[in-house]
């Protein structure tokens, strides 16, 4: 089976998700063939294992994003009944346009791709799981992570095409983005600091983490009540903030019931506290004993890895 | 919201959290929604355009109200804010036809009391005394130049109002009452005091009460007038969001027009407690709503003896006790709106339901105090508040045992409220 | 100029969802909504027509219980409400619904349409694309503010090294992200307008679209895998193993 997989990247290079891509549509029997946006990644795609071939595909609409102009472009050097592409932003918006612009249906945000065609997804921001079968020729993204990457080691070979459709938009102005703080109830992860951290000015260690995963920064009671410097918008819990991030991290948190009340929902909680028996552990999915003088700084490294 | 007794270093105060708390607004999509009592459908008898009214408000007061509360109670004001908002919601004077008024039904402004006094009192005291006491006996007994002078801006929360009846004599008793106005020709000369009046310092206008030739009449005083002055009121314990005022007119001059001519005596400023008690009715079960909700989670959540506390029968017989309440309360103030709404009551009818819904949601208030623990005396919970705003409820607009005597009058034909005659 | 708006009524971000009997019971649900990022959409829009003019119709399409949200949507200032019935979301595929809302968009004459990034329930992010596509109209995806400019619009759209300010003609549609602007509240005036608005309520086929058959059919619904439980590790050094199950077994970052 001829599986097109749109590649994912930034203006550095792939993203990891499309040797994911790449492993899911290799998992089900398929035959990929990667096409590059604006040929940003070729040759990184086509040392990826499984990679049937490689279609760089140029044109001027590239030089400007929009994901209908894209996917038009995109179009002609598709084949097969399946498309992958990555739920990213840009990702999904393409995928979308492509399945429109071929009449196909579309189903966002994979988790599971099985043979048949079966694909599983997360529904109500992960409240409930969906099944479905699909028919026919069709569009899917997939989350990222979700799906083991094909290893690299592929030598397929690089063609190029040069192919643009209409851009019906024109950039104005790029602002570049202001560091501003996410707020605590907007943010997807949260990074949280307690009375452990010891001085307000230890929380420099927390914006700094929640700058590399794009976390809002948080906070218990006990160090709003004790430090002018963090302010009440920050507080989780009873009389803080509810929030149900995918990700909590607390870091120097006992872990008091007022505090639970208002995170204990989050998707995943990781606890950072040096005391073994902090309650806080009782709640976490993964814990762990250390001070965050030590963790910290080990977290950071580990996510630069990533 | 913020601040407890639990931590010695209380490090920040007053004005700075006061922004910072108003910083919070927007929508805050994860906290959960507040899912009101309503244990036999009362909503199923709702129009559609009675509940979006009511869920307006609702929101309106979980984004603006609840965040902010204790900060005004500390402060002890109402914030302009809130008046403003009011007033772009459409709200003020809700049951009020024509002149740029509302005009939703009784059972619409009976809601709109609920949410608002699920927030607080002292909100719903300040939509009360603006529609009811206020604009109420303008739209029934004012001229039509009176009409069209103030409703509209009274209606958008341009203009405040208050209503000035009790006087430090006479409170139970207000036809005994000691203001006096004077006709000098070409004004009206009035003298003497009123006390605990809501609203009074930061009204623009006030509908006052007084004797002319010994037969009371309504007077709208603007607060420029020259002898007129409103001080505040403080030291409350209750109501600390609502302002309390007294009004003083010495030798007080005011135009001839600022007459109400549309009625004498008594009933003037009876037909407005009317409906101000109507609404009390409804707010009352929003404040019990407020206490039950809290306190169901908190006997959910506290463990002792290795028990949830709402795992014992005592507890479980006060929250079945608060269900039981809360249930027919809505039920008397539901039926009561249908009543208002269809013509048919009579005043006997809102003395009973002020008094019934105003005596259980304090007596709600209290049992969840208790059921709280020692962290019922926070400010972190609505308990204390509520109990403390419910005891005032409990006086104005008719004690609850003058009620009493009305039913009794009403069921005897005899009269006890004096033993004269 | 009529301004089309694409609304969607979800479960409440803040409702529980359960699963009984393979799918999801949208009986138990205890409040619905406009979808979230549909609140902003609307609400550019209504700005749009107060600094330009123009009929802001907002439709949508769904079960009978979503015309509710259109009268939410007229409280708020909405003009024209259209509400193409469906009996289910489930037995629809993006192809299906994206021809039908193309339609009704046709039908309401608007070549410049507002709509969420994502709906909240199956939170995709198909619709406004797709239906740019089936248009003919260009898509600014991510947008959070649009301002009329010179012959066409300029929107605000996230991109990756931060915003951007796009120009565009229409027929174009703005797929919204969270706005910058605070959403209004409603009035009783607009409550009282809102009840008299007539909704327009179509079928697909009045619409023209011959549905055919879904080639997606939900097999079922279910509860979101259990977690493992608990684990805790000790040190430091630990970090990385976290990190790594964060990653691979977590999928959170
Ligand atoms: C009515 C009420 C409402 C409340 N509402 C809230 C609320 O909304 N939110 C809230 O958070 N609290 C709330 N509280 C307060 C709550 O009970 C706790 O007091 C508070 O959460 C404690 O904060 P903490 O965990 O930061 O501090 P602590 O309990 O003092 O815990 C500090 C932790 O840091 C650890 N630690 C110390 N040094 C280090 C280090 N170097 N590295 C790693 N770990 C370290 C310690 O082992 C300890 O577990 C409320 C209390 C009441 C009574
Ligand atoms: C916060 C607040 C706001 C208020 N706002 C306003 C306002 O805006 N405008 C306004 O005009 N007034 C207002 N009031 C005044 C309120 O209406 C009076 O307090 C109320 O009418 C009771 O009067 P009183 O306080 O003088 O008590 P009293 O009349 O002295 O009563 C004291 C006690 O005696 C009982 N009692 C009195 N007579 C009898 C009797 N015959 N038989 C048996 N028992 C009797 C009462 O039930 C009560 O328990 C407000 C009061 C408060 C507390």
């Amino acid at each position: 089976m001829d599986v097109t997989v749109i590649a994912d990247s930034t203006d550095d290079g792939l993203t990891p998700v499309t040797a994911q891509l790449v492993g899911a549509a290799t998992s089900i029997g398929g035959n990929p063939t990667v096409l590059c946006p604006g040929g940003v990644g070729a040759s990184e795609a086509a040392s990826i294992s499984g990679v049937s071939k490689v279609i760089s595909v140029e044109g001027d609409c590239f030089g400007t994003y929009e994901g209908g102009a894209w996917a038009t472009a995109l179009d002609s050097q598709a084949t097969g009944d399946l498309v992958l592409a990555a739920a990213s932003p840009r990702g999904r918006d393409i995928a979308a346009s492509l399945a429109a612009l071929r009449k196909i249906p579309i189903i966002q945000d994979a988790t599971g791709l099985e043979v048949g065609l079966v694909v599983s997804r997360p529904i109500y921001s992960g409240k409930a799981m969906e099944t479905s079968n699909v028919e026919g020729p069709c569009v899917i993204t997939l989350r990222a992570n979700a799906f083991d990457a094909a290893p690299d080691g592929g030598t397929s070979e690089v063609s190029t095409v040069n192919q643009s459709a209409d851009v019906g938009l024109a950039v104005k102005e790029a602002i570049a983005k202001a560091s501003e703080r996410l707020d605590v109830t907007e943010a997807d992860i949260i990074i949280s600091g307690g009375r452990g951290m010891g001085e307000p000015s230890n929380f420099s260690h927390l914006n700094e983490v929640a700058d590399m995963i794009g976390a809002a920064v948080g906070a218990s009671r006990a160090a709003v009540d004790t430090w002018e410097e963090i302010p009440h918008s920050m507080q989780v819990g009873q009389t803080g903030k509810t929030v149900t991030p995918s990700l909590y991290i607390a870091v120097g948190i006992s872990g008091a019931i007022q505090h639970l009340a208002g995170m204990k929902t989050s998707k995943y909680i990781v606890a950072i506290n040096k005391d073994p028996d902090a309650p806080i552990f009782g709640v976490a999915d993964y814990g762990i004993v250390a001070t965050w003088e030590d963790a910290l700084p080990a977290l950071k490294t580990e996510l630069a890895k990533l | 919201m913020r601040r407890g007794l639990l931590n010695a270093s209380r490090v920040k105060r007053g004005g700075a959290s006061w922004q910072r708390s108003f910083a919070l607004r927007g929508r805050d999509r994860s906290d959960m929604a507040y899912e009101a009592l309503d244990f036999y459908d009362i909503d199923a008898l709702l129009t559609e355009e009675e509940k979006m009214v009511r869920d307006m408000v609702r929101d309106w007061v979980d984004k603006e109200v609840i965040p902010n509360i204790e900060d005004a109670c500390r402060d002890g004001i109402f914030p302009d804010k809130w008046r403003v908002d009011l007033g772009e919601m459409g709200i003020l004077g809700a049951p009020l036809k024509g002149y740029g008024c509302p005009g939703l039904s009784y059972i619409a402004y009976g809601l709109i009391c609920q949410e608002l006094e699920r927030g607080d009192s002292g909100v719903r005291s300040f939509a009360s005394v603006q529609g009811s006491l206020a604009m109420y006996p303008i739209w029934d007994f004012g001229s039509e130049e009176q009409k069209n002078h103030y409703l509209p801006r009274m209606a958008s929360g341009e203009l405040i109002g208050c209503f000035g009846l009790t006087e430090p004599d006479y409170g139970s008793n207000p036809g005994d009452m000691i203001t006096r106005a004077e006709d000098k020709g070409d004004y009206y000369l009035l003298n003497g005091a009123k006390m605990w009046i809501t609203n009074g310092t930061i009204a623009d206008l006030a509908v006052v009460w007084a004797k002319l030739d010994g037969v009371i009449r309504g007077f709208i005083v603007e607060k420029d007038d020259p002898g007129f002055s409103a001080p505040e009121m403080t030291g409350k314990h209750s109501l600390k969001a609502s302002v309390t005022s007294e009004l003083v007119f010495q030798d007080c001059m005011i135009p001839k027009d600022r007459i109400l001519p549309g009625v004498k005596g008594l009933k003037g400023p009876f037909s407005c407690l009317n409906n101000a008690r109507y609404g009390i009715s409804w707010g009352a079960v929003g404040a019990a709503q407020s206490c039950f909700n809290s306190t169901k989670e908190y006997a959910l959540s506290r463990i002792q003896f290795g028990h949830p506390i709402a795992s014992f029968q005592l507890i479980q017989n006060k929250l079945s006790w608060m269900l039981r309440e809360i249930t027919k309360a809505q039920l008397l103030a539901y039926h009561l709106g249908k009543k208002k709404d269809d013509g048919t009551w009579i005043p006997e009818h809102i003395s009973l339901a002020k008094m019934n819904n105003v005596d259980i949601a304090l007596e709600i208030a209290r049992m969840s105090r208790d059921i709280h623990g020692a962290n019922g005396i926070l400010d972190e919970y609505p308990i204390m508040r509520h109990m403390a705003n419910l005891e005032s409820v409990k006086t104005y607009e008719g004690t609850h045992d003058i009620h009493n005597l009305i039913l009794g009058r009403h069921i005897t034909g005899i009269q006890s409220f004096t033993r004269e005659p | 100029m009529a301004i089309g708006v694409l609304l969607k009524q979800v479960p409440d971000t803040t409702a529980k969802i359960g699963v009984s009997g393979g799918r999801v019971d949208e009986s138990a649900v205890s409040k619905w909504s406009m979808s979230p990022y549909d609140e902003y959409a609307l609400e550019s829009a209504l700005k749009l027509k107060e600094s330009g003019g123009g009929d802001v119709v907002a439709i949508t399409c769904g079960p009978a219980r979503a015309g509710k949200m259109l009268t939410d949507a007229a409280a708020v200032g909405a003009d024209t409400l259209m509400h193409v019935q469906i009996d289910s979301h489930d037995s629809i595929d993006s192809t299906q619904i994206q021809s039908i809302l193309a339609a009704a968009l046709e039908r309401a004459g608007c070549n410049v349409v507002f709509c969420g990034k994502q709906a909240a329930d199956t939170n995709g992010g198909s619709t406004g694309p797709g239906v740019a596509m089936l248009m003919g109209a260009s898509c600014v995806s991510h947008v959070s503010e649009v301002s009329a400019d010179a012959g066409g619009y300029l929107a605000l759209r996230a991109s990756s090294g931060g915003d951007e300010r796009v120009h565009v003609s229409a027929p174009c549609v703005f797929a919204f992200d969270k706005g910058s602007e605070e959403l209004r509240r409603p009035n009783v005036r607009g409550i009282m307008m809102a009840k008299k608005k007539v909704i327009e309520t179509v079928s697909p086929e009045d619409l023209g679209v011959s549905m055919g058959e879904s080639r997606v059919t939900v097999v079922s619904h279910s509860p979101p895998p259990e977690k493992p439980p608990g684990q805790k590790f000790e040190g430091a050094d630990s970090v990385a193993t976290v990190v790594s199950k964060l990653r691979d077994e977590a999928n959170v970052i």
